[in-house]
């Protein structure tokens, strides 16, 4: 085997890597030659898996033996809005166990929709002497008494995040379990947490830990406590509110507002539940600094939300309820020129009828006036393909435009068509669209559009949308960098699905729901594919009970090099090349 | 406009997840004050077997010619729509936004002893540990709280449970039930003393 003279030493080699971050990045350079892939995979200290069942454990460590930092994601996207079962899986556990032996100075944990026990955390606790990051984004399986053992063993813990996640709220008392000598907290987030935590712990936990950046309060923690926990922080970048009303007092308001201003770094808000508008002029002091705005609890009307959006100059992102209306998005494109994201959630998303004066027109009034703006999640009740037009003509640098107009198959409210031709606008002119939702009345036209324009497209998700197999055959054969695709009650089945089989393994995940996918196509999927888990999901009983002709309810196939998974309930069937069921 | 769009619409009401119930009638539903509610109930008993069997009906209705207008499509109520997983927004927002669209819901409370009884909103409170907390402080006395394994070993009169009467008129002990049920159940609320439960 020659050795070639000109290599470089190991060493040279891995200060070289170390400049290289990127998970992509990392990922070329370990195709290189088989040296630099075991240099590689030595030395990297990072690792994201975007489907906690496409590796599993010992693959993961016996590759990297010495990471720091790990990112897990487990249930797909659509487990967000009660699509997947309970106890689907997705579980931290076995993840954490084996990491616990394999990384005894890792730092980082972040999970994102997996099931975490408090044993879990416990053992996160114990195990990692240099534990620095646990972030747990809409997770669900523990208690505060898990977080208590995070707080009483994680000496040098920096971040705790529990971002959206379902905690069994035992106590409050657990924030207590930080030692008086514990200083390096610089972001808590316990926003998710029902009940109240102790709030003299609270207080001198903030204010002991002079590097706090992001604060994060729960909704139980009362208005009248906040200005002492600021004055705790001056030097804060980012804040969640708690309830955001008390009994009308000047005193109060004035110490509120004297709190906010003597945080001169606050660039972030959040929080607002319970809002009561009058004390809202307490945060007008640090308007002209902030960046980032979430009022997606604060159920205020128009007047008070334009009074408070058209102070904040810099703002770039932006999360509001509707009752912003569009007089409201008019002011915002007017006041906000840098403005990057917006979403604009839904304040009634049951009524049939609107309650508040949003319609296409305030998005329009947005895309005219913020020059920077990228970001869009839209929810409304109408919605043309001459708004969408504009939209995309005047926001060619759109990268994510996520509109959901409430009713179903909603056609264009002018011209009664299908949205197609909007749709078709917005991936033709926005070339740098990384990821689309679909909503109203669309027919197979508009997978055409996305097909044929939609090359950088990587997330797709459409629901009552289409005619026939030739919509999903269109996205499937003609985005080629598509990552994740989710679908409900869209009549495809199985001949785009069997066609573009090949396509499924340069994806992450496919999910379709309440389509028309034959149980059979599944089975020959599975056979097919054996690095495709298949995925059958049906709570009415086994498959094979019915017809192969029959639909099968939920489908989640993705790509993995761990086989299929051991922990499915009694729901979920895998199809795979054993031809018979494996049911679990 | 929307009046007139609708107005052309053939409304279905039957719900798409009918396994059981609400397929055989028309949702009568207070929330629907749609304009052409009232129309649906003769079209409804023609459409039901293809709405409950939504995802697979849509090709044998183009073969059949039927147009995609939105008027082959039901329209739920708003429960159904809530339970229908549709338009999709996550728990902790919805959940936020349900409690702001109910009307209160004022309940008399009683102490055992004290004849003049004072009012609550039950739905300014989140769970059962939060109406205790509210309980206990408006007067001014210790609740047991239900979901808390003690027994009521203490004795003395300044220890208290809480009660409920329910649609059946029976009285109960709260904390039996998830939170939710007992919010449709209870019609007023006593604190009697612990050692006479």
């Amino acid at each position: 085997m020659k050795k070639a003279a000109y290599s470089f030493p190991e060493e040279v080699l891995e200060h070289v890597f170390s400049f290289i971050v990127s998970d992509k990045d990392r990922s070329s350079i370990s195709l290189v030659c088989k040296s630099w892939y075991e240099i590689e995979r030595w030395c990297r200290r990072k690792v994201f898996v975007g489907n906690c069942y496409a590796v599993s454990p010992p693959i993961l460590i016996k590759r990297f033996p010495e990471l720091r930092s790990v990112t897990l994601k487990g249930k797909p996207h659509f487990a967000d809005f009660n699509l997947v079962p309970e106890g689907w899986g997705g579980f931290a556990c076995p993840w954490i166990r084996a990491m616990a032996g394999a990384y005894p100075w890792l730092e980082e944990i972040r999970l994102k929709r997996m099931v975490v026990s408090d044993e879990s955390l416990e053992i996160i606790a114990k195990s990692f002497r240099n534990f620095k990051v646990l972030v747990l984004s809409s997770c669900e399986g523990f208690t505060t008494e898990g977080l208590a053992a995070i707080a009483a063993n994680c000496r040098n813990l920096r971040e705790l995040d529990l971002r959206e996640s379902e905690v069994e709220d035992l106590s409050g008392r657990w924030l207590s379990d930080f030692p008086d000598s514990y200083t390096s907290l610089e972001s808590l987030n316990i926003s998710c947490l029902g009940n109240e935590v102790n709030l003299l712990a609270l207080e001198r936990l903030v204010s002991r830990c002079p590097n706090l950046k992001t604060l994060r309060l729960n909704r139980a923690v009362p208005l009248d406590r906040l200005p002492n926990l600021l004055r705790g922080a001056p030097q804060l970048a980012e804040l969640g509110t708690g309830a955001y009303t008390s009994e009308m007092r000047p005193d109060v308001f004035s110490n509120l507002a004297e709190a906010f201003a003597g945080c001169k770094q606050l660039k972030t808000l959040s929080g607002f539940w319970d809002v009561l508008p009058s004390y809202l002029p307490a945060v007008y002091p640090i308007c002209s600094q902030l960046i980032s705005l979430n009022l997606s609890y604060a159920t205020v009307q128009s007047p008070d939300l334009i009074k408070l959006v058209s102070r904040c100059e810099k703002l770039q992102k932006l999360w509001v309820l509707d009752y912003i209306e569009d007089d409201g998005l008019e002011v915002l494109a007017a006041s906000c020129k840098d403005l990057r994201e917006l979403r604009v959630f839904p304040s009634d998303p049951f009524g049939l009828e609107p309650n508040v004066a949003l319609t296409e027109q305030g998005l329009v009034s947005v895309s005219e006036g913020c020059p920077k703006l990228q970001s869009v999640l839209y929810f409304c009740r109408q919605m043309s393909n001459a708004a969408l037009n504009t939209i995309a003509r005047n926001r060619p640098n759109l990268t994510r435009f996520r509109l959901c107009i409430i009713e179903p198959r909603s056609p264009d409210y002018l011209t009664l068509q299908p949205l197609d031709d909007g749709f078709g606008a917005i991936v033709e002119h926005c070339k740098d669209l990384r990821r689309l939702s679909l909503s109203g009345l669309l027919t197979d036209r508009v997978f055409g559009y996305i097909g044929t324009y939609g090359k950088k497209l990587e997330m797709l998700s459409v629901a009552f949308a289409g005619d026939s197999d030739l919509g999903l055959h269109h996205v499937l054969s003609g985005c080629d960098n598509l990552r994740k695709l989710e679908i409900r009650d869209c009549p495809f089945g199985d001949k785009a699905l069997l066609a573009n089989a090949a396509k499924l393994e340069t994806m992450r995940s496919l999910w379709m729901s309440s389509c028309s996918v034959s149980f059979g196509a599944c089975k020959v999927l599975g056979q097919k594919m054996p690095r495709l888990n298949v995925e059958v999901m049906d709570e009415s009983g086994p498959p094979d009970s019915r017809p192969e002709s029959s639909p099968v309810e939920k489908l989640y196939v993705y790509r993995t090099v761990a086989g299929p998974r051991l922990d499915m309930p009694g729901f979920v069937w895998t199809m795979d090349d054993n031809s018979a069921l494996r049911i679990s | 406009m929307e009046e007139m769009v609708m107005a052309t619409l053939d409304l279905i009401t039957a719900s798409p997840h009918s396994s059981s119930s609400s397929s055989s009638s028309p949702t009568t539903d207070n929330n629907n004050n749609h304009p052409s509610s009232s129309s649906s109930s003769s079209s409804s008993s023609l459409c039901l077997s293809s709405i409950s069997t939504r995802r697979t009906d849509l090709s044998t209705d183009l073969r059949l010619g039927l147009s995609l207008s939105p008027s082959h499509y039901s329209t739920p109520s708003r429960e159904q729509r809530s339970s229908f997983d549709w338009p999709p927004v996550k728990s902790t927002l919805r959940c936020t936004l349900v409690e702001k669209s109910q009307i209160s819901q004022f309940v008399k409370v009683y102490m055992e002893g004290i004849p003049i009884g004072r009012k609550l909103n039950l739905l300014a409170h989140h769970n059962y540990h939060a109406l205790v907390k509210a309980l206990a402080n408006m007067f001014r006395t210790t609740i047991l709280c239900p979901d808390s394994h003690q027994l009521p070993l203490i004795s003395g009169n300044n220890v208290h449970v809480l009660t409920y009467e329910d649609q059946e008129g029976d009285w109960m002990m709260v904390g039996d039930v998830p939170w939710e049920m007992f919010l449709t159940s209870v019609k007023k609320l006593k604190i009697t003393r612990a050692d006479r439960c």
